[in-house]
């Protein structure tokens, strides 16, 4: 077993866990707390698939900044009774069935998908594809058009966020 | 191949997006610089708005071909123009509308915002209706969703506004995220996100089930956006807690995107050619298309419809009627024909026209007299014989009855079905329409046939406001009588459809 | 390959040592005598009323929605800056003008935001 092998069990064994704590506690910020764990186990294994640049934005923007928004989300509503979703076994129920069909659908793709000729895509470009610099190429060149859409994407979440939010104007 | 420099050579065939982008950005810059003074931002959204319309146009006679698009990207031809055309058509109008409303008018100081989400949200559509690439739907479905969500909460006023916004983010949210899962799926599947390259490695032998569970993932995002049944939970809270200018906003423009997305959708990724008659070939191994379109379209349009019948506010009435205007409009699409797709076209300007329409007047009364429920309606039709009338009219063509022109509408959906041999379908729908009858009449057995509640109440209106009902109303007659300029219009805009 | 990786292993480890050193040093080095007393909440001279779990104000959210949207467009120009010299050579100025265009529509953002008192904490 080499290092990459070790080091992939190693992130996937504690995503996975970090994933089933999390959505067993009952307080929704020691749920977060896992959250982060997880992506920061997620960012490993991109590492580990050679796409450095997501595995750096993964931890930057969804472990930075996405979970600093959920805290402060889940501490805004602070729920009264905390074990409310706990106690409901319905929910509970459907979520289950929603996780398994997912995952049957996932191991369906994985392992009975027979890809066809046309579409193997050789493994070095495979490999290279994840790097940041065959991510500006895309970016600047083919994907120009919805890069620029992504940025008025942000602005409107902008100038939404302040109308939500703000009570007073100026 | 990806070379940046065609993107710029053909620059060109994005003039509306970029107008419409500039104007976005100068209504955020007025709105910075003269501080307290917003009177004047509807003009300035309106003159943008009246300034890419003619680009639109001039887009639509581009008779550019497939291979021609950006990059693959977008697609620009004669469909797509018409539905930026109805797009921006209806955002003149919807800044017209906001004019007069009274709900805007009261929160004046966000302004700037309101117009500059409008303009996000068209910018949102316009790439929405011209995307070949799953990259590009899924950008540009979120700019929309997006800014309508904002604009659905604008005026914070009641609890219920804010109600709609936060039912239209979790229902949006949801469901953008499950078109995500089968955007990824199907990433996964070929690797690419071109629709086209879809459909090439699809055809050359790809694995059915897994793709179908995709393609009905993603249909999920875009039926949401179109309100077709079972993502339709939304529409009724959302419509009636949104201020008015909003709804029809809503319900004509956004629903409008929808279409052209689904129609680009099923184009690009599932046919494989058009044959001489006007048939979509779709690709061997793709979704039946036909029998789910035919199972969703029938579930939309008899769910709105028998919701429709006890509605009490005439806003989550008009809701209920869109959701069966949207299994009205799927019908065309069932077909998966040329002709399907030039009804659909003719029932989208008819459709405007007439949701514009009841809206407008729904919001002019509720201006005067505060409220949207039905039962406030009692003899409204003396109090205003005027605006009384424009709503018969518009109700009427709701419902299909000659001679407006919701029946031309109608007319040619169901030819469109009779010629395709599915006559079952034909008669589900006429008897929708035979329903749906019922609850349009209500309304106006309520403004005209009771006695008003307040017999001195006097409604009078304004000189802006006599133009605009006007503008809508004479068309529906006008168009129903003399139909041949739709119709031709809806058949030219499909002559140059995918060759 | 996955060797490459071992500076930045080793600087997240010595940002994540440091951090628990200065953290552990203030109990291994101050001096400790609790008592009942001291260990007891204090509020005010009198025993603590209502919950400890205080719902935090909008502001706050507003915050991590701006600090999302600009790290956001941080994220993008990270590829652009390692791309910009070779892309440049091969089709020049457009590459700078569509990070530009891209910049100063999300700066008109920022502009809005700080005129409108998106940053004020009132």
């Amino acid at each position: 077993m080499n290092l990459e092998i070790i080091l992939f069990i190693l992130f996937s064994v504690i995503a996975a866990a970090s994933a089933v704590i999390m959505i067993t506690r009952a307080n929704p910020i020691i749920s977060a707390l896992f959250l982060v764990l997880n992506f920061a186990c997620l960012a490993g294994l991109y590492l580990l698939l050679n796409a450095q640049f997501i595995a750096v934005t993964q931890i930057i923007v969804y472990a930075g900044a996405i979970m600093v928004l959920f805290l402060f989300v889940i501490m805004l509503l602070r729920p009264e009774h905390d074990l409310t979703l706990q106690k409901k076994s319905k929910i509970k129920f459907m979520a289950a069935a929603a996780g398994i069909f997912v995952f049957a659908q996932l191991v369906y793709i994985i392992f009975f998908f027979s890809p066809n000729a046309s579409q193997k895509t050789s493994v070095q470009s495979s490999i290279n594809s994840g790097t940041i610099e065959q991510i500006g190429t895309a970016i600047f060149t083919k994907y120009v058009i919805p890069f620029e859409a992504a940025g008025y994407l942000l602005l409107a979440a902008a100038i939404g966020a302040l109308v939500l939010a703000k009570k007073k104007f100026e | 191949m990806e070379n940046l420099k065609t993107l710029v050579d053909s620059l060109y065939l994005l003039k509306p997006e970029i107008a419409i982008s500039c104007v976005l950005v100068l209504v955020i810059i007025m709105d910075l610089i003269m501080d307290k003074n917003k009177t004047f931002l509807p003009y300035v959204a309106l003159t943008g708005f009246i300034i890419t319309a003619f680009l639109v146009v001039e887009q639509y006679f581009f008779k550019t071909s497939i291979t021609q698009n950006l990059q693959k990207l977008l697609v620009i031809d004669a469909v797509g123009a018409f539905f930026k055309l109805i797009v921006i058509l209806a955002s003149c109008l919807i800044v017209y509308f906001s004019l007069i409303s009274k709900e805007v008018k009261e929160a004046f100081d966000r302004h700037g915002e309101y117009y500059a989400l409008i303009c996000g949200m068209v910018i949102g559509m316009f790439f929405m209706i011209s995307s070949a690439d799953l990259i590009m739907i899924y950008l540009s479905l979120e700019l929309v969703s997006l800014s309508s969500y904002v604009l659905a909460g604008f005026t914070k006023n009641s609890l219920r506004n804010s109600e709609a916004s936060l039912k239209y983010f979790v229902f949006g949210a949801m469901s953008s995220g499950i078109m995500l899962f089968g955007i990824s799926i199907i990433f996964g599947l070929t690797g690419t996100t071109n629709l086209l390259a879809v459909k090439s490695v699809m055809a050359a032998g790809g694995n059915s089930l897994t793709f179908l569970f995709a393609s009905i993932l993603i249909f999920a995002g875009i039926g949401y956006k179109i309100s077709a049944a079972p993502f339709h939970f939304w529409t009724p809270d959302v419509y009636e807690g949104a201020p008015i200018t909003i709804t029809a906003y809503l319900s004509i423009a956004s629903k409008a995107a929808g279409f052209a997305l689904l129609i680009r959708f099923i184009t690009l990724g599932y046919v494989q050619q058009i044959d001489a008659s006007g048939a979509w070939q779709l690709v061997a191994g793709s979704i039946d298309w036909k029998k789910f379109f035919t199972v969703i379209s029938i579930l939309t349009m008899t769910l709105g419809n028998f919701a429709a019948l006890w509605q009490d506010n005439i806003k989550r009435m008009l809701a209920y009627s869109s959701i069966a205007h949207a299994g009205y409009l799927l019908l065309g699409v069932v077909v998966l024909t040329n002709q399907g797709l030039s009804a659909v076209i003719l029932y989208f300007i008819v459709y405007a026209i007439m949701n514009l329409g009841a809206f407008l007047v729904v919001m002019l009364i509720a201006n005067k007299i505060g409220s949207e429920e039905i039962d406030d309606y009692k003899g409204l039709g003396y109090a205003t014989p005027f605006l009384g009338v424009c709503m018969a009219i518009f109700l009427i063509s709701l419902t299909g009855l000659p001679p407006t022109a919701g029946f031309i509408g109608k007319l040619y959906l169901f030819t469109a079905l009779i010629e395709a041999k599915m006559i079952p379908l034909a008669v589900i729908a006429i008897i929708n329409s035979v329903v749906s009858l019922y609850y349009y009449i209500r309304v106006l057995k309520h403004m005209f046939l009771t006695r008003p509640q307040n017999e001195d109440l006097v409604i009078n209106t304004s000189f802006a406001e006599y133009v605009i009902v006007l503008v809508l109303a004479v068309p529906v007659i006008l168009f129903g009588i003399y139909f041949t300029p739709i119709v031709n219009l809806a058949k030219n805009s499909v002559a140059l459809f995918l060759q | 390959m996955i060797i490459n990786y071992i500076p930045i292993l080793l600087v997240i480890a010595a940002a994540a040592g440091f951090a628990g050193l200065v953290v552990y040093s203030s109990t291994l080095f101050g001096p400790q005598s609790p008592n009942k007393e001291k260990l007891s909440t204090y509020e005010s001279g009198m025993k603590p009323v209502g919950t400890t779990k205080e719902r935090v104000s909008v502001k706050y959210y507003l915050v991590a929605m701006f600090f999302i949207i600009f790290d956001l467009e941080v994220v993008f120009v990270y590829p652009w800056a390692v791309q910009f010299k070779k892309l440049y050579n091969q089709y020049g100025i457009s590459v700078f003008i569509s990070m530009l265009i891209f910049l100063v529509v999300l700066e008109l953002g920022y502009l809005y935001v700080y005129k409108k008192g998106g940053f004020k904490w009132d």
